[in-house]
C-alpha cells in the first residue's frame, strides 16, 4: 500500500514539469506543493494514508404495514389502514450523501454519495459505499432523496443521470421515489406516485441521523462491515387517502410531500453488522 | 494542460464587450472545439427524436434566428404539436432559466425537455445512446470531444450545450450603436427612446431580457398557467419568461402562444390591448397608447436588432 503511494507522486511530480507553471498544486500541507502554481489544479497529494479502507454495506430490510409483514414486488399486499390492495411493478428511490462520524469526532463523507435503489432489482442488493477509512464510528447521516445542489447542477452521470426515468425533463428536479403497480381499488386499476421537489415549502429531502448506541461500526482493511435500515413502503399511505381517491401524482406539491416524508421519516437504524 | 483551458475558452466562446457576465459559466466540462462540432451535429440529426423524423433544428432554424418561424406551434413527432411557440435561440448563456415558464433550469438540461416529451421528439436517452454508439463516426466525434468514445447521456447533453453556449448574436445594428461606432437615424432614434421608456424595465438593454417571469398583460383569465405550472404558485399565474427581443422580425408569430402574427399587432397590443389580472406587471399601465408615428418608430427601432451575421454564420449550420 506504502509502495502505491510513492509511485504516485513521483509519477504527479514528472507530469508538473511538463504541464504548465501557473497551474499546480496550492496546498502547502500536500506533499507536491508548488510555490510557482497560481492556481489549483486538483492535482494535490497527502502524506495521510487514505489506503487502508474497507467496505460498508448498507442493507435495507423491506417491511410492510406494521404487523412486520414482508414486502414484495408483484405480489398482492393489503394496506392495513386504506384496505387497498396493491400490487407493486416499479419502486425506486434516491438515498444519498453518506456521512461517517469515528470516535474522534472526525467526519468522512463518502464522494459522489448517490444511489438508485430499484426494488424490482431486487430486496437484498445491498448499497456498497467503498473507500472507507478504517476506524470506529459512532454516528452516519444521509439523505433521502438528492440534495438541492444536485438538482440545479445540469446533466449528472451514474445514479443521476437522466437517462433512468427519475428526472422530470419540463420542470426540472428529480423524481426522488416513484412508486408504481396496479390496484383494484383505483379507478383506472393502476397507481403511480411520482415524488419529488428539493425547494420551498414543498421540499421532501430528508436527512437522516443513526448514532451507533449500542455498538460502534467497525471498518477494517479490506473487510466489509454493514448497517441495517428498516424500510416500511406501506409508509407512504400513513397520511394519503386510498388510491380510489389519489392514484396518482405526478409534481411535487404537498400531496407528494405528505406521502414522501411520511416513508423518509419511518425509515430505522436496525442494527451494526460488524465484518 | 489546465492552462489551454483558459485560452480556449476565450477563443471559443467570443464573450462581446458590452454584454455583461455570462450566466453558464462551462464549469461541469471542458468546453473544446470537437465538443462544439459534435453537438452541432447533433442538434442537426433527427436521429434524437423516436422515429428519426425530427431534429432539434427542426423546430429551431437558424434563418430565423432559431426559432421556428411561421407557427404558433411546431410540429413535432406522430404529427403532434408543441404547446406553446418555439423559443429563438440566442444568448442562452446569460439565461439563468430555460422555456416560457422557467421549467429547465440549466442550459445542460435544455436538450432533454424536447427528446423526452411525447409531443416533440419522444425518444428515450438509452436508445439514443446505443443508437450513437453503433455509428463509428459517431463513436470518433464522442473520442475527440471527451478523450474516451464513451457515451454516456451526460456527454449527450454538454455536448448539445457546448454547440447552443456559441449562438451568440451581439453584431446587430443596435449593437453598433450601443457601442456607439454607429448612429440611429431619426426615426429609430425616436423608437428606440420609447423603447427605453417603456420597455426596458422588462426587455433590459443590452440583452433585452431581465430575464424575469412577468405577465404583460395578454389575458384576464389564463388557459396556460405559465410560471405558476412550476412553482405552483397564484401569484406567478399568468407569468412567462420575458423573452429576447433579438431577431425579433425573424421569429414571428410572437408570445408564448404565438397569437400576433406582426409586430404591428404586438405594438396595437402594448398600447391599447393590455388586460388586467390580479398578476399584471406593474411595470404597465393600462396602455401606452401610442400614435401611428410612435408606433411606426417603435417597430423601426426593433428592426435594428436584427443580427445578419448570426442567422448566415456559417459555423453555426
Ligand atoms: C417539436 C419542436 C421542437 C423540437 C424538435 C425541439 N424544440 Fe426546442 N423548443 C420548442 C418549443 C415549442 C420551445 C418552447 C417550449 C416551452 O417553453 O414550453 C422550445 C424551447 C427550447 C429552448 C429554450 C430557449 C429559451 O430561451 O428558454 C431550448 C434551449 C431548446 N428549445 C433547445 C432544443 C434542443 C437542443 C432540441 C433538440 C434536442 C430542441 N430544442 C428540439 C420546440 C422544439
Ligand atoms: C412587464 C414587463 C414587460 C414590458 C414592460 C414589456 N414587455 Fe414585451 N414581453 C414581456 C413578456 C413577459 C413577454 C412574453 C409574454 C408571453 O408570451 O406570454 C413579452 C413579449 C414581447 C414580444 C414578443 C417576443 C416573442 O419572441 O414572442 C415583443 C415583440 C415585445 N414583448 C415587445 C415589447 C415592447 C416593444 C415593449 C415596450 C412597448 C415591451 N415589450 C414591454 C414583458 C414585457
Amino acid at each position: 500500500m506504502k509502495i502505491k503511494n510513492i509511485t504516485l507522486i513521483v509519477l504527479l511530480g514528472g507530469l508538473s514539469l511538463t504541464s504548465c507553471k501557473k497551474e499546480g498544486c496550492t496546498d502547502e500541507a500536500a506533499t507536491n506543493y508548488s510555490e510557482k502554481a497560481k492556481k489549483d489544479d486538483g492535482s494535490c497529494v497527502y502524506e495521510h494514508n487514505h489506503d487502508e479502507t474497507g467496505t460498508l454495506n448498507i442493507e435495507v430490510d423491506y417491511k410492510w404495514g406494521m404487523a412486520g409483514a414482508d414486502f414484495n414486488m408483484e405480489t398482492t399486499l393489503e394496506h392495513p389502514m386504506t384496505g387497498d390492495e396493491l400490487e407493486f411493478s416499479t419502486f425506486k428511490y434516491y438515498i444519498s450523501n453518506f456521512k461517517l462520524k469515528n470516535e474522534n469526532g472526525e467526519w468522512w463523507s463518502h464522494p459522489e454519495s448517490y444511489f438508485l435503489v430499484d426494488l424490482s432489482e431486487g430486496l437484498d442488493n445491498p448499497l456498497k459505499i467503498e473507500g472507507v477509512p478504517v476506524g470506529n464510528y459512532t454516528e452516519m447521516t444521509y439523505m433521502l432523496g438528492v440534495d438541492s445542489t444536485r438538482n440545479v447542477s445540469g446533466a449528472q452521470d451514474g445514479a443521476l443521470s437522466v437517462s433512468h426515468g427519475m428526472f422530470w425533463s419540463w420542470s426540472n428536479g428529480y423524481i426522488m421515489l416513484k412508486a408504481e403497480g396496479t390496484s383494484p381499488d383505483s379507478g383506472s386499476g393502476s397507481f403511480a406516485f411520482h415524488l419529488g421537489g428539493f425547494q420551498g415549502e414543498y421540499n421532501i429531502v430528508t436527512e437522516k441521523n443513526v448514532l451507533f448506541s449500542s455498538e460502534d461500526l467497525v471498518i477494517e482493511e479490506d473487510k466489509t462491515s454493514a448497517v441495517h435500515l428498516i424500510a416500511n413502503p406501506a409508509r407512504l399511505w400513513h397520511g394519503s387517502p386510498s388510491v380510489s381517491e389519489t392514484a396518482m401524482i405526478h409534481m411535487p406539491g404537498e400531496a407528494a410531500q405528505t406521502m414522501a416524508v411520511n416513508f423518509y421519516e419511518n425509515i430505522a437504524f436496525d442494527r451494526v453488522e460488524n465484518n | 494542460m489546465s492552462c489551454k483551458k483558459e485560452a480556449v475558452e476565450v477563443s471559443l466562446i467570443k464573450q462581446p464587450g458590452h454584454f455583461p457576465k455570462p450566466h453558464y459559466n462551462f464549469a461541469n466540462f471542458e468546453l473544446n472545439q470537437a465538443g462544439i462540432d459534435l453537438g452541432k451535429a447533433l442538434f442537426y440529426d433527427p436521429i434524437l427524436s423516436f422515429d428519426n423524423s425530427i431534429s432539434c433544428a427542426s423546430c429551431h432554424h437558424q434563418s430565423a434566428g432559431f426559432s421556428d418561424p411561421g407557427k404558433s406551434f411546431s410540429l413535432g413527432v406522430d404529427d403532434s404539436l408543441s404547446d406553446r411557440n418555439s423559443i429563438g435561440l440566442v444568448n442562452l448563456i446569460w439565461s439563468p432559466t430555460f422555456f416560457w415558464d422557467g421549467g429547465v433550469n440549466h442550459l445542460e438540461l435544455t436538450g432533454f425537455a424536447p427528446i423526452n416529451n411525447v409531443k416533440e421528439m419522444k425518444e428515450d436517452m438509452n436508445h439514443i445512446v446505443d443508437e450513437l454508439y453503433q455509428d463509428n463516426d459517431y463513436r470518433a466525434l464522442f473520442l475527440r470531444a471527451f478523450n474516451e468514445d464513451t457515451i454516456t447521456a451526460q456527454r449527450v447533453l454538454w455536448s448539445l450545450a457546448a454547440y447552443m453556449a456559441t449562438l451568440i448574436s451581439s453584431e446587430s445594428y443596435y449593437d453598433r450603436v450601443y457601442k456607439g461606432e454607429a448612429s440611429f437615424n431619426v426615426e429609430q432614434d425616436k423608437g428606440y427612446k420609447l423603447f427605453q421608456r417603456d420597455c426596458v424595465s422588462c426587455h433590459t438593454e443590452p440583452l433585452t431580457s431581465n430575464y424575469n417571469f412577468e405577465n404583460n398583460g395578454l389575458d384576464e383569465e389564463f388557459e396556460d398557467l405559465g410560471r405558476a405550472q412550476i412553482t405552483l404558485n397564484a401569484s406567478d399565474r399568468g407569468k412567462f419568461k420575458v423573452p429576447t427581443l433579438r431577431n425579433i422580425t425573424l421569429t414571428a408569430p410572437y408570445m408564448h402562444d404565438g397569437r400576433f402574427n406582426t409586430l404591428n399587432e404586438v405594438i396595437d397590443h402594448y398600447s391599447d390591448g393590455i388586460k388586467m389580472s390580479a398578476t399584471l406587471s406593474n411595470k404597465l399601465p393600462e396602455g401606452f397608447h401610442y400614435t401611428p408615428s410612435e408606433k411606426k418608430a417603435l417597430i423601426k427601432f426593433l428592426e435594428t436588432l436584427v443580427d445578419p451575421f448570426f442567422v448566415q454564420n456559417p459555423d453555426f449550420n
